[in-house]
């Protein structure tokens, strides 16, 4: 049996339910009030950072230490509670917010202290900059709004890769992972036919096409999963999958 | 009720009206009586030959043309009893033969009792 | 992890969305359009040779409403078998759960772009019939289409008329109905509109036609009969009892109005009656205008 299929459900129902973050940061308790927040910053901490260092032309050490306050004061204020799914999407809302707390801080023209437990997170600030330093000069078109959405997207697609991998490591998926690194992950330049992937790892041009298909099965799905967890409501999860895929659902 | 009767009444009709009209000739004006019975006749001979016409052929543009010529016929020979008027009377005679002709191509009869 | 480059994010969108048809006989070739319930590809059928439409359902499905919705779309396009239908060859499913049908794959023009380029006055009605043939067909099958409106309507390349999407169409009589709000706005009747689904008779489709019949004639740029505005008026009467009954009506009206006779949509005024009638008669009207004005000469001529 296949094992892509084998934690059970038909394959285009979630294989787990995940809940919203944005519903569990209003959660009684404690611990799923923290991985909610948690979730929320994985997904949103490299666009703030470089929305930062773009949009408000912040140096590297400040966007570094405003994304962490920004955040921080989130989880203490409570930012994201005043957050109607309603009126707008998650990710404007949090744009909003971000812009309203820069223009504060900007006003006040000094760099706030951080609050005690601020690092929920760990954060990777030099490998954002790195990428942030390649992408700048490609991004000059694009208004900051633009800017923060492909952002998003492309922290969205590079964390649901993460779950591939993890998953493919987890269930010894070795093979599948190496198809589904070297054709899609690959640039069109570098990226093989299917007959010569196959004779590289010694397996079928037939297992290329169903490994792949498996791969970007899994991809989708953690999308698709990763999506709901950051919007509030049906619609608006459905808002984010097409302005992410492109597609309706 | 078929062609030749649709023809003859309608022939017939055509022929009251065009007699009539010799009443705007002062001159006519007399025998208007005469005129507008005989113009009867006439039309009403006209319109059966077109009718029967109209029941063998079926063509529009055939029975515009027999009218026409029909109509020209018997108004020549009432202009030839009348010892002249051959253009005063042929020319409504073949026009009206002409409208016969096409009344009983496009009328549609009934189908035999 | 480092982030990944913009090109492989675009490769990945595609391919994600893409659906995988490796173990059918066919082969996608391309997108064609996207409908409410799904995609439309261009694909091939290997076996074949030939190629065909695909119609998927769209990504997600959260409670099955939607893949059944689509099946019960592709069974009753498989149950209606008319020229102006499109034929409707497979149903199956894919690998990953999604619903799709392969139907005839149509060249052609949409109406709405169709009607831009500027096509006789007597070619749309012409076109206009064909649908009102396909529409009321399928109402003789009990099929209740909802959904009528330009977009949905396709004049292939042979000049044939295909009415398309029936994806929220109605069987009349059916016990259970998956509520949706179908339909487009501007061709929506009202009592759609009004969500009254279980309501909706032929009538409706009378409706959407009559928009579908105004919007095909606007373009026209030489002067609207008056006649033709009253028949689409009449058909897109919000007083659904004001509308023609049947769209065999509605059919006929147009015939009416084609061979210049009386229409029952408009009522003429003694003028336009006689226009109309001597329009429809010119011969005649000619002929009898000869006569008069030859007596009128004569008349002039004789005078002594």
């Amino acid at each position: 049996m296949d094992a892509d299929t084998g934690i059970g459900g038909p394959q285009n129902r979630f294989p787990e339910t995940r809940r919203s973050a944005i519903i569990d940061l209003r959660s009684p308790d404690t611990r799923s009030r923290e991985y909610a927040l948690e979730t929320l910053i994985a997904a949103y901490w490299k666009p703030v950072y470089k929305y930062i260092r773009v949009r408000w032309n912040q140096s590297n050490e400040n966007a570094k230490d405003l994304t962490q306050t920004f955040f921080a004061r989130a989880l203490e204020k409570e930012f994201f509670h005043g957050y109607d799914p309603a009126k707008a999407r998650f990710r404007t809302y949090l744009r909003v917010c971000l812009d309203g707390f820069l223009a504060n801080e900007n006003k006040a023209a000094s760099r706030i202290k951080r609050g005690g437990d601020a690092d929920v997170v760990s954060l990777h600030f030099d490998d954002a900059e790195e990428e942030f330093r390649l992408r700048e000069i490609a991004s000059t078109e694009a208004t900051p709004e633009e800017y923060f959405h492909r952002e998003w997207v492309r922290n969205l697609f590079t964390l649901a890769t993460e779950d591939v991998k993890r998953e493919c490591k987890e269930r010894d998926q070795r093979i599948q992972y190496d198809v589904f690194e070297r054709y899609d992950l690959n640039d069109s330049a570098g990226r093989p036919s299917y007959n010569a992937l196959a004779a590289e790892l010694g397996i079928t041009a037939a297992a290329v096409t169903n490994y792949l298909a498996a791969m970007r099965r899994r991809f989708r799905d953690r999308i698709l999963t990763r999506i709901r967890e950051t919007t509030g409501s049906e619609q608006e999860f459905r808002d984010e999958v097409r302005a992410a895929l492109g597609v309706e659902v | 009720m078929n062609r030749p009767v649709f023809g003859l009444l309608l022939g017939g009709f055509l022929g009251i009206f065009d007699g009539l009209t010799a009443w705007f000739t002062p001159a006519a004006r007399a025998g208007l009586l005469g005129i507008v019975i005989g113009s009867t006749i006439k039309g009403i001979i006209t319109g059966v030959c077109i009718g029967y016409f109209a029941k063998k052929v079926h063509s529009l543009g055939l029975g515009i043309m027999f009218g026409l010529a029909v109509g020209m016929f018997l108004a020549f020979l009432v202009a030839l009893m009348q010892h002249g008027y051959y253009f005063e009377i042929m020319l409504p005679g073949s026009l009206l033969g002409a409208i016969v002709g096409f009344a009983t191509q496009r009328y549609k009869a009934e189908a035999a009792a | 992890m480092e982030s990944l480059p913009d090109a492989v994010i675009g490769h990945m969108r595609e391919v994600v969305t893409e659906p995988d048809f490796s173990g059918s006989p066919y082969r996608l070739i391309g997108e064609i359009g996207r409908g409410g319930m799904g995609v439309v590809y261009l694909g091939l059928d290997t076996r074949l040779g030939r190629r065909l439409a695909l119609k998927v359902l769209r990504i997600i499905d959260a409670d099955g409403q939607a893949a059944e919705r689509m099946a019960e779309e592709a069974r009753i396009l498989a149950s209606l078998e008319h020229p102006g239908i499109v034929p409707i060859h497979d149903l199956g499913t894919l690998p990953d759960g999604r619903i799709f049908y392969a139907m005839k794959f149509v060249e052609g023009t949409r109406l709405d772009r169709y009607a831009h380029g500027d096509p006789l006055l007597a070619d749309r009605l012409r076109v206009f019939l064909r649908i009102c043939e396909t529409v009321s067909f399928a109402h003789s099958q009990g099929v209740i289409h909802r959904d009528l409106k330009p977009a949905n309507i396709m004049v292939g390349q042979f000049g044939e008329v295909l009415v398309l999407d029936w994806g929220v169409a109605k069987v009349t009589g059916k016990a259970h109905e998956p509520s949706l709000t179908a339909g487009t706005p501007g061709y929506m009747a009202p009592e759609q509109v009004a969500g009254a689904t279980d309501q909706l008779d032929a009538r409706s489709d009378v409706y959407s036609l009559g928009k579908t019949l105004e919007a095909l004639l606007v373009t026209y740029t030489g002067q609207i009969p008056k006649r033709l505005q009253a028949i689409w008026k009449k058909a897109s009467s919000a007083d659904r009892g004001a509308r023609y009954a049947t769209v065999l009506d509605l059919a006929r009206e147009i015939e009416r109005f084609q061979i210049g006779d009386r229409v029952l949509a408009y009522r003429e005024t003694i003028g336009e009656r006689v226009g109309r009638l001597a329009t429809r008669n010119r011969t005649l009207v000619l002929l009898v205008a000869a006569y008069l004005a030859m007596r009128i000469v004569l008349f002039f001529l004789t005078k002594p």
